[in-house]
């Protein structure tokens, strides 16, 4: 990537940001210039993803890649040189997260053509909501970070509140209320870095390089790791999860659970491991025990939901949980396994949520008991859902398989007791996907369900294009952990 | 061609697959010939590898060489994780690439036959080619995590294979079992792998070897790891504790149970210990807990394979049993045994499935109480039946004669006396159910008269593999032999070719041995033809002499009866308490509790507005006051 691709990250999330613009100068009852406003627009951000993903170069020496800073405040009050500054660039985390971000939106996109219900605000929160996560991907200013970070985060109220099903006020509520809470916490560390920093900036690369003492690294670590975790589903603080993705409507869900929370976990990362080593090196077990309790914690509650949603919404937690482990470990092949985690479980969950609501919106029922053998009304729809959870199930030659194995293999590096449990995790997450595929999709068919369709073929192509990622990185996962594993392994204090 | 053309062998079937899974619809009869075309390209392809491999084997010298493995990096972070891809090809590969192709050639053919006009037909021999994929992918795998790879997918395979007549709830469930039975065991597999890979620092098998009698580990972390890695071979092979599986899996097709629950998938977990058993050597330990329990679950599915009704049934415990016998042999040391035995057992057990399936296609039957006599109907399938039946038994001179025989000098040799005895009890065991099976399927009156009269000999394309399996089932045995060996192009025989450690050794006629198997086997054969000829009334008769002891096997010694009650009170039960954990302490107390205390909080300060001036003017008064005093205190 070239100094000049910045423009390309910029793009990104202006992209986004330009098209709920336009959609808002549309009138609402020009339906045919809502979708191709849409179609042009999510088809050009996956483009544009997918180049960034590709162009990264792991085997060059600049870290940030694209790296391009337009000056917008500086030496005002508390603000020395650079004080704030639009400033983008991307690493290889960074870049993994966007080809992810890239192709959940175009996913999205096609699936929510069939919300008839104020279709061109749906569409304008959503992107609005897609640009908030594209920004805070490629940003790198602590104070347009922080502003992006929030521009993902609220739309999600209104997403759900308005368009949403089962406790949609409940859930949306309790969503923002937590979330909110947890960037209070955020907030409070962003500032305690900037004063403890002392130089006048809020450029991340500078703040990287910037002296700590490590008292106060121990004490702002958790401030970052709880703020972001609750975003990422970390236990105890997940409870907004399930109820929020339960009543989200389908391309909320999706974004939500395939990139929303992934933007926690980044958060952790970025704040908490780049900023902060030494306080992340400290509280690493600490993230370990909560990760490995979510993993199983959270795969244990799946057994017995039956609502499907709920089902998911309690695997998410199970595997972000992972995620945490991966980074709990502390060395480069559990950070490097995280992240790969961060990214299969985004499109594995993304087209789970995908599923469900194909589903859903015929049938309005969501009890797995009250299904069976679907598979002979729907096929096709069975055939993609056994697909995800396949790789849910950490079945290898699918993504989920890459990602676990290198949280497991960096566990047992570091602690093997974690190692074996979260590899026990595995077959909780295969027994309750089992028993819902052997009372759902097999045996007699209900009768009641005869009269639902097999998918749609917006949503046909978006499970294809997930499917195809579900598959590329499990067969062919070089290109990611190239990529990955550069900026891993560049990170300070992070053991090999 | 050869041995570095080892990757073709499953990317033909693999191929093989995706154009048939996603066109079946367009090609002509869904591909079927396709898969078997495919197939047989492996076989050619297979034999190609074999003569290579032959050149490079010099009269019991054998030196696994740079030449024979194969690596291409798959990915890597820096120095400290290396994954690949990686072929290795050695005597234990050849054997176990020989019966994999031939077998699912045999049963690709039989399939046209007994699958014809079945729904999905396409897609079930797209499955076989997966499957077969996996296997062979498996069975050339150089390391240990693209063996686990292999590992998973075919049992992937068998899931969705067991599971083919997903529409019975009762093939849903099997299935269900199968995997989660089998993914337990590959819990301790990778947890093994993992393991070894964190002392060793590699995947690489032949590394790992190396590294292992170079005395790299510590002992106890060995045995450990070994253990665990045993514990993923025992879930694949069906051994106890978690053999639960194997019966039920027969709920798919009969010839997939030829091909995977018989002679092919089952035996990976014999394939996997016999590859690292130069590891278990130094950790006798490990290699002790895989000759017990080997020679448990002969016995245990010898006995439940006794009383069993079912026709498949009563094989799928026998398959059991016969891979108890092949750990027993590894357990006392011996690749050579074990592989002989895997080898000459995949024919005849995937002859006496294929002979099942085709009675079961005559009659619509396999409930051995309801059939009978069918020998003058099926004079075919009963002729090639009896052969495996009498190769399974261990009779002279068919398969199974010389592969037990090796395995009981084994078992006296590398284990102890009792061993011995237990096994040799067991083969008796073997001979009398197996009697009891044919007995009852074939010969005697036809006791459901409606199935009788539907009977008729299955079409050719049945037919024929069964009659070439009879043969190999027949002859198999004779690789044994130095004579046969030389012709075939490994002089001393199979104990010259497949060994692992210092040297093979050629093939001895334990008279000591062999005499008292075969009487024994003989023995047995006479009192099943005593009980079971005839009227059943001899039989009922046995079955009333110990009701008990009759039931306690029926009943699989209520072992799957503890499992689910495991799994429904145990772990249901603290799923339940977790998920109760998560709605009331978490989300309401802490969550909404969380959210309504600040709700009460403000429904309770409100009152402190009470819009009185006296109230303001005092809590100003005491303010003041208080500020006062602090500010004095300090100053």
């Amino acid at each position: 990537m070239t100094e000049n691709d910045g423009f390309v990250l910029l793009a990104l999330f202006l992209l986004p940001l330009g098209s709920a613009l336009l959609l808002m100068a549309t009138p609402s009852r020009e339906r045919s210039a809502i979708i191709g406003i849409t179609a042009a627009s999510s088809l050009a951000m996956f483009v544009l993803s997918v180049y960034v993903f590709l162009s990264y170069d792991y085997s060059g020496p600049e870290q940030f890649q694209g790296v391009r800073a337009w000056t917008w405040m500086e030496n005002v009050g508390i603000l020395g040189d650079k004080g704030i500054q639009l400033k983008v660039g991307a690493d290889g985390i960074a870049a993994a997260m966007v080809l992810l971000t890239g192709i959940i939106t175009l996913a999205g996109t096609w699936v929510s053509w069939k919300v008839q219900y104020r279709t061109k605000d749906f569409f304008i929160l959503l992107y609005i909501l897609a640009a908030g996560v594209f920004g805070t991907f490629v940003m790198l200013d602590l104070f347009f970070w922080f502003l992006l970070y929030e521009t993902a985060v609220l739309p999600m109220y209104l997403l759900i509140a308005v368009w949403g099903s089962t406790r949609k006020e409940y859930g949306a509520m309790k969503l923002m209320m937590m979330l909110l809470a947890a960037s209070i916490l955020i907030f409070a560390a962003i500032f305690a870095i900037f004063t403890e920093a002392g130089i006048g900036t809020f450029d991340l690369e500078q703040l990287f390089a910037a002296d700590y003492s490590t008292g106060f690294q121990k004490a702002a670590f958790p401030a970052i790791a709880i703020g972001c975790g609750t975003l990422g589903g970390l236990f105890p603080f997940h409870s907004w999860s399930p109820d929020g993705h339960a009543a989200a409507p389908t391309a909320v869900s999706m974004l939500h659970a395939g990139v929303l929370m992934k933007l926690g976990a980044f958060g952790i990362i970025r704040l908490g491991f780049q900023i902060l080593p030494e306080g992340a090196e400290f509280w690493a077990p600490g993230l370990l025990t909560l990760g490995i309790i979510a993993a199983l914690y959270g795969a244990i509650s799946a057994l017995r939901q039956t609502d499907l949603k709920l089902m998911t919404g309690f695997s998410s937690v199970s595997h972000m949980g992972y995620v945490f482990v991966g980074l709990g470990t502390f060395n480069a092949i559990g950070i490097t396994g995280s992240v790969l985690q961060m990214f299969a479980h985004g499109v594995m969950t993304a087209l789970f949520f995908l599923l469900i609501g194909a589903m859903y919106d015929q049938s309005h029922d969501r009890e797995i008991p009250h299904f069976s053998g679907m598979a002979k009304q729907m096929p096709i729809w069975a055939a993609f859902f056994i697909i995800a959870g396949l790789a849910s199930l950490g079945l290898p030659g699918l993504s989920g398989f890459v990602a676990e194995v290198h949280i497991f293999i960096g566990a047992f590096r570091a602690y093997p007791v974690v190692g074996g449990l979260a590899v026990l995790t595995a077959a909780i997450t295969a027994t309750y996907l089992l028993r819902m595929f052997a009372q759902s999709f097999f045996g007699e068919m209900h009768p009641a369900w005869g009269g639902l369709r097999d998918m749609a073929w917006t949503e046909r192509a978006g499970a294809a294009l997930l499917t195809g990622a579900i598959l590329w990185l499990g067969i062919w996962p070089s290109p990611w952990i190239d990529r990955i594993a550069t900026t891993v392994q560049g990170l300070q204090g992070v053991t090999l | 061609m050869g041995m570095e053309q080892a990757w073709l062998l499953p990317a033909i079937p693999a191929a093989a697959f995706v154009v048939v899974a996603l066109f079946n619809r367009f090609i002509p009869r869904h591909g079927d010939w396709l898969a078997i075309l495919g197939m047989l390209a492996v076989v050619v392809i297979g034999a190609a590898v074999a003569l290579d491999f032959q050149g490079s084997f010099d009269h019991g010298v054998f030196s696994p060489g740079l030449e024979h493995e194969y690596n291409f990096e798959w990915a890597s972070i820096g120095d400290v994780l290396r994954i690949d891809f990686s072929t290795y090809v050695d005597a234990i590969t050849i054997v176990m690439v020989t019966v994999v192709s031939f077998v699912a050639l045999m049963v690709m053919v039989y399939s046209v036959g007994y699958m014809r006009g079945e729904a999905r037909y396409g897609w079930y021999f797209a499955l076989l080619s997966f499957f077969t994929a996996a296997m062979l992918l498996l069975v050339i795998s150089g390391n240990l995590l693209q063996l686990y790879l292999a590992w998973e997918g075919v049992g992937l395979a068998s899931y969705l294979l067991i599971g083919f007549h997903w529409e019975r709830q009762s093939a849903a469930e099997a299935a269900k079992k199968a995997f989660i039975t089998t993914r337990i065991g590959d819990v301790g597999l990778l947890i093994g792998i993992i393991l070894l890979w964190r002392e060793a620092g590699t995947f690489d098998i032949q590394q790992i070897i190396e590294l292992a009698r170079a005395g790299h580990f510590d002992e106890t972390y060995l045995t450990v790891a070994m253990l665990f890695l045993f514990a993923g071979a025992a879930g694949k092979s069906a051994q106890f504790p978690l053999h639960v599986w194997l019966p039920d899996a027969m709920e798919g097709p009969t010839p997939v149970s030829a091909l995977i629950h018989a002679a092919t998938m089952v035996v990976a977990g014999v394939y996997l210990v016999a590859r690292m058993l130069p590891v278990f050597d130094e950790v006798l330990v490990a290699r002790d807990v895989v000759l017990y329990v080997g020679l448990g679950t002969a016995l245990m599915a010898a006995t439940m394979g006794l009383v069993a009704s079912d026709i498949k049934r009563v094989l799928a415990f026998s398959t059991v049993s016969q891979l108890g016998f092949m750990f027993v042999a590894l357990g006392a040391g011996s690749v050579t045994a074990a592989m002989f035995h895997l080898f000459a057992h995949a024919f005849f057990k995937s002859l006496l499935f294929l002979g099942s399936g085709s009675v079961i296609h005559a009659t619509g039957q396999q409930e051995v109480e309801r059939l009978g006599g069918l020998w003058r109907k099926m004079p075919l399938t009963t002729v090639t039946f009896v052969i495996g039946g009498l190769a399974l038994a261990g009779i002279v001179p068919l398969a199974g004669f010389w592969s037990k025989d090796e395995i009981l000098f084994e078992s006296l040799e590398g284990g102890s006396t009792a061993v011995y005895v237990i096994l040799a009890a067991t083969a008796g065991l073997t001979a009398l159910y197996t009697t009891r099976l044919i007995v009852l399927t074939f010969f005697g009156a036809p006791r459901d008269r409606a199935a009788y009269d539907h009977a008729h000999e299955s079409p050719w394309i049945m037919v024929a593999p069964l009659v070439v399996l009879a043969a190999l089932a027949s002859v198999a045995g004779f690789v044994a032999l130095d004579g046969v060996g030389e012709a075939l192009g490994f002089a001393g025989g199979i104990g010259e070719l497949v060994f692992v450690g210092e040297h093979g050794h050629a093939f001895e006629f334990h008279s000591d041995i062999a005499v008292p198997a075969t009487v024994t086997a003989l023995l047995a054969i006479g009192v099943g033809l005593a009980y079971w000829w005839g009227t059943a009334e001899r039989a009922a008769r046995a079955r009333a002499w110990a009701p008990e002891l009759h039931q306690l096997l029926v009943q699989r010694y209520y072992l799957d009866d503890l499992y689910q009650a495991v799994i429904d009170r145990v772990v249901l039960g603290a799923a339940g308490v977790v998920a109760w954990f998560d709605d009331r302490v978490v989300n309401r107390t802490g969550v909404d509790g969380g959210a309504q205390s600040i709700g009460y909080t403000g429904l309770r300060l409100k009152f402190l507005q009470t819009g009185r001036i006296p109230n303001y003017a005092l809590a100003m008064a005491v303010g003041i006051v208080t500020l006062a005093l602090v500010a004095f205190g300090t100053s």
